[in-house]
């Protein structure tokens, strides 16, 4: 058990990839949604494999792997398709895009959001469903939890608020106090497990949010103002990982005007514990 | 007086039961709608909504409103015949399918039936100028007047709830007190209000008893059903049935689950006799199982006409015919251009339902449909061993269909113990004493592992694999 919490705290994708996971066996479990193996397969399959084939030809470190289980898996959870093929596409440009979208050393997108809008924007044959979570209040309480260990391990946990914030108060002014619903309807809109995800579990990937914490939650104030826009003006449904797709194109801009320190999976004290020979016994520099 | 005003309140409870909006009645008339039906039609930005509903009091009382996104057109309504509900409900009801074991010691007989039980005064110009302006006053704006079949129809903007309120109330409509909570957010968002009461003239002169559906269309980005307005103040719950039709597959909702009714199901055959009951039971276990704020899926089909896969498994009433899409809203059908067909089915109350209903259009094209199966055991001599190993999986196939029921509907299967006991009585001595009086039945549904099962498999394979992995790269860099 020790080793396992040793484990998870080594790196955050550890975290993110236990949590996802649990996710899906929730779903699965107690939301009763269709279990399509099938379908995680492919999308896992595919993010592993392009990985892989990036890993070799690039010569990448192999923990980089982690990454690409974490956009599998994320996947899983949000993108539905008609056919085989449309998954493998959005899984294949989501773990692309890392390598052939990048500025400054960066990729600009996440790959995640990106692969599950190329599926939906080019084949016409996939979608998401953000009412399949519901708006359980254990879900809530579970997707909350999870996300703030991950993303207070990753340090994010800014962009994240940031959003969540900007959003539930743009949605508040909206529906409580201009158009008279009572505020269980907004709560209703705020529980949304879907919204939550997205919140703990996609915005917040280190990798693709601007460097600097100033910029980062303007950046993520954009996304909320955005995401509140097309669902009232445009009646868009998923409207964050729209606002996510868009307003990710400025980020590399806002790196160029806001320096601040690249984020790296592991920090480097775990780097150096790496690169010196030593026993897995050695206890975790994190503890 | 105070005696009256708490009878009214007593009684418009009973009348707010309604689908997009509530009826209000103009006397004391005892109505009764626990379901309604609708027909929703999407095609673009393009909605066609057809409203019907089994009102059973008199009809100088029926009065009907729901928000709409835009002024309606006098060609935007239209009244339609009831049998376009009746035949989609009886094509894309919950099924039973029957099937007949062969007999291992004859030649095998098999037939298929299906059974479906789920039925489930003119006015003056000077009197219109005075409720115009009466109406101005209180901020509310008569958009549009029209007469359309049997109703009299008005399309109302307003610019605050309780003008609106008391406009309905002086012109005899009865609402609920609670109802300018609802009035209010959909005003704000610019919404108009779609006002139908029966024209008795009209109604008499047309010659029918019943009131036919109401079909309006209009063009928005809004893809929702306003159901807050018909729970102003009622705390219990109702049911809707949506047939909801799509050029590209399947309607779901977007901000509450979509769930499957439970499917598949192998079930007594003395349920063959109370289908209804028995499915209205499930659907209330399901409705309770998921947290009573889901929107159940009970069908799902490619209607296209000119499709040659399989139309239904087993069709429980003929598929719809081009006239009846056409009927429906779903004009473009008629060309043979591809429709899809997908019937939910929703029982909401005000404390689990705080929002309007709001849905998407997917390219899901997956087929789904309820279908309960019920299996008629083999007829004839069953002496052969065969005849008597099959006679003991009988035995044990009828306790599973007897737990099935139980943990469907919530039935008390213990006195009917004896529809798996009388298979014991065609057993040899020797069949009975190779079973071996068992202890207890096997309750597990036959099929692969649990999808939870598999889940921690694969989570732990998972897991252990990535710590090898982490152990060995700390080892090896």
């Amino acid at each position: 058990m020790r080793s396992i919490i040793t484990f998870l705290r080594r790196d955050a994708r550890h975290f993110q990839i236990f949590f996802l996971a649990g996710f899906l066996a929730y779903g699965i479990a107690v939301l009763q949604w269709d279990a399509e193996w099938q379908r995680y397969l492919i999308l896992f399959g595919t993010c592993l494999a392009v990985q892989t084939l990036f890993i070799r030809w690039k010569k990448l470190p192999w923990h980089s792997i982690k990454s690409a289980m974490v956009t599998g898996l994320g996947m899983s959870l949000l993108l539905k398709a008609g056919a085989p093929w449309v998954l493998a596409l959005g899984a294949a440009v989501a773990i692309t895009s890392k390598f052939l979208f990048r500025i400054d050393g960066k990729h600009v997108f996440n790959p995640g959001n990106l692969g599950i809008a190329a599926a939906i924007l080019l084949t016409g044959q996939a979608w998401v469903s953000p009412g399949q979570w519901g708006s359980g209040a254990t879900l809530v309480f579970l997707v909350g939890a999870a996300g703030c260990m991950v993303v207070l391990r990753v340090g994010r946990i800014d962009t994240s608020l940031a959003f969540l914030g900007a959003f539930a108060a743009l949605d508040f002014a909206r529906q409580v106090i201009y158009l008279g619903w009572e505020p269980e309807v907004w709560l209703h809109r705020m529980t949304n497990g879907a919204l939550l995800l997205f919140t703990f579990f996609m915005i917040t990937d280190p990798m693709t949010t601007p460097k600097a914490q100033g910029a980062r939650i303007g950046w993520s104030i954009a996304i909320a103002v955005l995401a509140f826009l097309l669902g009232w003006k445009y009646w868009v449904n998923a409207t964050p990982i729209w606002a996510l797709l868009i307003v990710s194109a400025i980020t590399p801009m806002l790196d160029r005007i806001w320096k601040g320190e690249a984020f790296r999976w592991l920090k480097s004290s775990d780097q150096a514990h790496l690169s010196v020979k030593s026993s897995p016994q050695v206890p975790s520099p994190l503890r | 007086m105070k005696t009256t005003l708490l009878l009214a309140l007593a009684l418009m409870a009973q009348q707010a039961s309604a689908f997009c909006g509530f009826y209000i009645a103009k006397a004391d008339a005892t109505l009764f709608n626990d379901r309604s039906e609708i027909i929703l039609v999407r095609d673009g930005q393009r909605t066609i909504l057809t409203m019907s509903n089994d009102f059973k009091g008199d009809v100088k009382d029926f009065a009907l409103i729901v928000p709409v996104p835009t002024v309606l057109q006098r060609d935007d309504i239209k009244v339609v015949e009831r049998r376009v509900f009746d035949a989609l409900d009886a094509y894309s009801s919950p099924r039973l399918v029957e099937y007949y074991d062969e007999n291992p010691c004859q030649r095998w007989l098999y037939a298929e039936a299906a059974e479906m039980d789920m039925s489930a005064a003119p006015r003056t110009t000077s009197a219109m100028r005075r409720e115009e302006k009466a109406a101005k006053d209180k901020g509310v704006t008569i958009e549009a007047r029209y007469t359309v079949g049997e109703y009299d129809i008005l399309i109302l903007s307003a610019k605050e709830s309780t003008g609106l309120k008391d406009w309905l109330i002086e012109n005899g409509y009865r609402i609920p007190q609670t109802a300018h909570e609802v009035l209010d957010p959909y005003i704000k968002s610019n919404l108009k209000f779609f006002v139908v009461k029966v024209n008795l003239q009209q109604l008499s002169a047309s010659g029918y008893n019943t009131l036919r559906p109401i079909q309006i269309r209009f063009e928005s980005h809004k893809f929702m059903l306003p159901i807050r307005l018909g729970m102003a103040n009622s705390n219990g719950s109702q049911d809707m049935i949506v047939h909801a039709f799509t050029r590209t597959g399947r309607v779901e909702c977007v901000n509450y689950r979509t769930v499957k009714v439970p499917t598949d199901r192998n079930i007594p055959l003395f349920v063959k006799q109370r289908f209804g009951p028995f499915y209205k039971d499930l659907f209330a276990r399901a409705h309770r199982r998921e947290g009573r704020n889901t929107v159940f899926l009970e069908y799902a089909w490619n209607v296209t006409p000119s499709f040659n896969g399989m139309k239904c498994d087993p069709c429980v009433g003929p598929p719809p015919m081009p006239m009846e899409f056409e009927q429906a809203g779903a004009d473009w059908s008629q060309q043979g251009a591809p429709t899809f067909y997908t019937r939910l089915h929703v029982r909401y109350a005000r404390d689990q339902f705080p929002q309007d209903l709001v849905f998407q259009v997917t390219p899901n094209t997956e087929h789904f449909q309820a279908r309960y199966v019920l299996t008629h055991p083999a007829k004839g001599e069953l002496t052969c061993s065969e005849g008597q190993d099959y006679l003991e999986q009988l035995y044990y196939r009828r306790h599973r269909e007897l737990e099935e029921l139980n943990a469907l509907t919530g039935w008390n299967v213990e006195k009917h113990r004896d529809y798996a006991n009388e298979v014991k009585g065609r057993m040899s001595p020797g069949q009975l004493r190779k079973m071996e009086a068992p202890l207890g039945f096997p309750l597990k549904r036959p099929g692969g592992p649990s999808a939870p099962l598999m889940i921690a498999i694969v989570a732990g394979i998972a897991l252990a694999l990535l710590m090898i992995r982490d152990r060995s790269q700390l080892g090896a860099a």
